[in-house]
């Protein structure tokens, strides 16, 4: 009898404790998020009245967080789009195990394992418009200079540029991982079949490694999404309001001058909302073309 | 349908050398079978026929065109893989498919192809399905319908059988023997097993450390081995090859040529020996026996024999190598006096 108790609680005891962390740290605050984004509650007062959907159709009209949803989407989309098609293009350059490879690997990788702050720190410096490095490189071989982070044109582009560079290793090693995993005599059999380069990367090699590659998407873009320190640390959503993204405005709005904890947690929802359907929209769209083996 | 001619090749990986200088001729049509111990340079060779894994010197003629240069796709042949190596995410019919698009078989001409390969290798009711959902024998059909279907002069196997159960590989085996036959195609085959060997090909070359130890019709290479490799290689269990005495030759007899009797008998050679282990096969029983510290294998139909008996050979039995292993044939003037020395052993 006690026994059998033991055996079924046992798995539960074992993972109670990864449980009690989700509950406290994952599903209450995005309850209790939930739950604030319908209240009119400001961080300095002791009243939290309901207001339902009001915060929601505030932010709905509001210029700002247009803006702000607009430049997350410009920064997703770009990073998203140059991000995988450089790790797919640097992976199968690279599929050689020679030794030159393996250090051009490690060293695209390297960047990953830097914390996301000094990297913003160091391109900052990088893209400085006077005494930056790209700057005096460009003019060095007579190329025209950039503003950088400096105007409005070019400071997102600019943090797409960071954000690919400190990425770019990491997916490169998965897809790399990926394509090692493809058995050789199907190359073989491709090249008997009289399928040039194009088409065996199209036809064999693409959906071989399309579950590395949809899991690739899924994570770029929820990490786009969620972009915050480097814009923090490199332009505060400037110049103008041209690199205000939906985080940092989540977080201008609760903890810079205002404190309207309703209003950003509503936005927060949307921000929750959105990545949810695009996920589901990958889910739809191309699970059917990932061929799990 | 097309003869493959290797001249003078020579495959280097890195500082190894596998094959040097190796000259080969696959006649038109015919069944060959390249056999050999693994690291022998058989699927090298096929390889490098292939075009797969190019030689580092010398040609490939096919009906006496050089195709040393040829991409594989351009050489109208087909490969038949160990592992069958088909394309996992397609379907059946993509898989079979996917030569005849590169080839730019139109629509009209590629379905009747396929339905035409699928029909005869009985995959039409699962053109479909995905390759996970196959079994070994099913992926292996599918497999020879994709070499099939492009309908090449010469067609590659590389031990296509030998992820099969034996039931299933002795069934594949009669079947490829009808294919060859319906086809009338070159046929290449690699293998380390020789029963596949002996019982699929019109020809069998044996290769050793990435030399041509012989290639003959395998019952020429069953009986007359050119060589001790061959004699030893071919054949189960092995030919007993014994020292004859005072020479520095060596003799050898097939096991089956063993006769064994409880009385003694007038063969040409009679020793008095002891049996120590027996093998019942079912048809046959295999004995181990020993006598003056020798050891030697003898196969059977009868099992009916006291631990103590007698083995005799016939003359024409016995086969004489020389030190290094080359055969002596009767012509040669030792043959005699080192069979009479047989004799008395």
């Amino acid at each position: 009898m006690i026994e059998k108790f033991w055996q079924k609680c046992l798995p539960y005891i074992f993972v109670a404790p990864a449980m009690v962390f989700m509950a406290v740290f994952t599903l209450y605050p995005l309850g209790n998020m939930i739950y604030l984004s319908m209240t009119d509650w400001v961080l300095m007062s002791k009243t939290k009245n309901f207001v339902g959907l009001d915060n929601f159709i505030y932010i709905a009209q509001r210029a700002d967080f247009l803006n702000a949803l607009g430049n997350t989407f410009f920064y997703t989309f770009w990073t998203v789009l140059t991000l995988m098609v450089a790790a797919l293009v640097f992976a199968v350059l690279l599929y050689k195990n020679t030794r030159l490879n393996n250090l051009v690997r490690t060293a695209m990788f390297t960047p990953h394992v830097i914390a996301l702050l000094s990297v913003s720190m160091i391109w900052s410096w990088l893209m400085n418009e006077d005494s930056g490095l790209l700057n005096m490189l460009l003019s060095a071989v007579g190329l025209p200079t950039s503003r950088w982070l400096n105007s409005s044109d070019t400071a997102m582009a600019s943090l797409v540029l960071v954000s690919w560079w400190k990425s770019v290793g990491y997916y490169t090693l998965i897809i790399f991982a990926a394509l090692q995993g493809i058995p050789a005599e199907i190359y073989e059999a491709a090249e008997l079949d009289n399928a040039g380069a194009l088409n065996r990367f199209l036809r064999i090699t693409l959906p071989m490694i399309s579950p590395q590659v949809f899991l690739c998407l899924i994570t770029m873009t929820i990490g786009s999404f969620k972009v915050f320190e480097t814009i923090r640390v490199m332009t505060a959503g400037g110049p103008g309001k041209s690199t205000q993204v939906l985080v940092y405005y989540i977080y201008n709005t609760a903890f810079g001058m205002q404190f309207k904890i309703g209003v950003a947690s509503a936005a927060g929802v949307v921000l929750l909302v959105i990545v949810g359907l695009l996920t589901m929209l990958y889910f739809l769209v191309l699970s059917k073309r990932v061929h799990y083996q | 349908m097309a003869k493959i001619e290797l001249v003078k090749v020579t495959k280097r990986f890195g500082n190894t050398t596998v094959l040097e200088n190796l000259d080969l001729t696959i006649e038109d049509g015919e069944f060959t079978v390249l056999i050999g111990a693994s690291g022998c340079g058989k699927t090298t060779l096929l390889r490098m026929i292939a075009g797969i894994g190019p030689q580092t010197s010398g040609q490939i003629l096919m009906d006496g065109v050089d195709i040393s240069d040829l991409p594989p796709g351009k050489r109208d042949l087909a490969m038949v893989f160990q592992n069958y190596a088909i394309y996992p995410t397609m379907s059946v019919r993509e898989n079979i498919e996917y030569g005849l698009k590169n080839k730019k078989v139109p629509t009209a001409e590629r379905n009747r192809l396929i339905e035409e390969i699928s029909e005869i290798l009985g995959i039409a009711d699962y053109l479909k399905r995905r390759p996970s959902q196959l079994s070994g024998g099913q992926r292996q059909r599918v497999a020879l319908a994709r070499a099939m279907v492009k309908k090449p002069k010469v067609f590659l196997m590389d031990e296509p059988l030998s992820n099969l159960d034996a039931k299933l590989r002795a069934h594949m085996r009669v079947e490829l023997i009808e294919l060859h036959k319906k086809l009338n195609t070159t046929f290449v085959y690699v293998t380390h097993d020789q029963v596949e060997a002996m019982s699929m090909a019109d020809r069998i070359i044996l290769m050793d450390k990435g030399v041509i130890q012989q290639e003959d019709s395998p019952s020429v290479i069953y009986n007359n081995p050119c060589n001790r490799f061959t004699a030893q290689f071919i054949g189960s269990p092995q030919m007993n090859i014994l020292k004859v005495p005072d020479t520095e030759f060596f003799f050898g007899f097939r096991p089956e040529k063993i006769e064994l009797s409880n009385e003694k008998s007038d063969k040409f050679v009679q020793k008095k020996a002891r049996i120590v282990t027996k093998e019942m096969l079912g048809s046959e029983t295999l004995y181990q026996l020993y006598f003056d510290n020798i050891s030697v294998m003898a196969k059977s139909l009868s099992e009916r024999f006291s631990d103590e008996i007698y083995f005799s050979l016939n003359r024409e039995d016995i086969l004489l190598f020389d030190k290094a292993g080359a055969r002596i044939y009767n012509k040669d003037n030792r043959f005699a006096d080192t069979l009479e020395k047989v004799r008395g052993f």
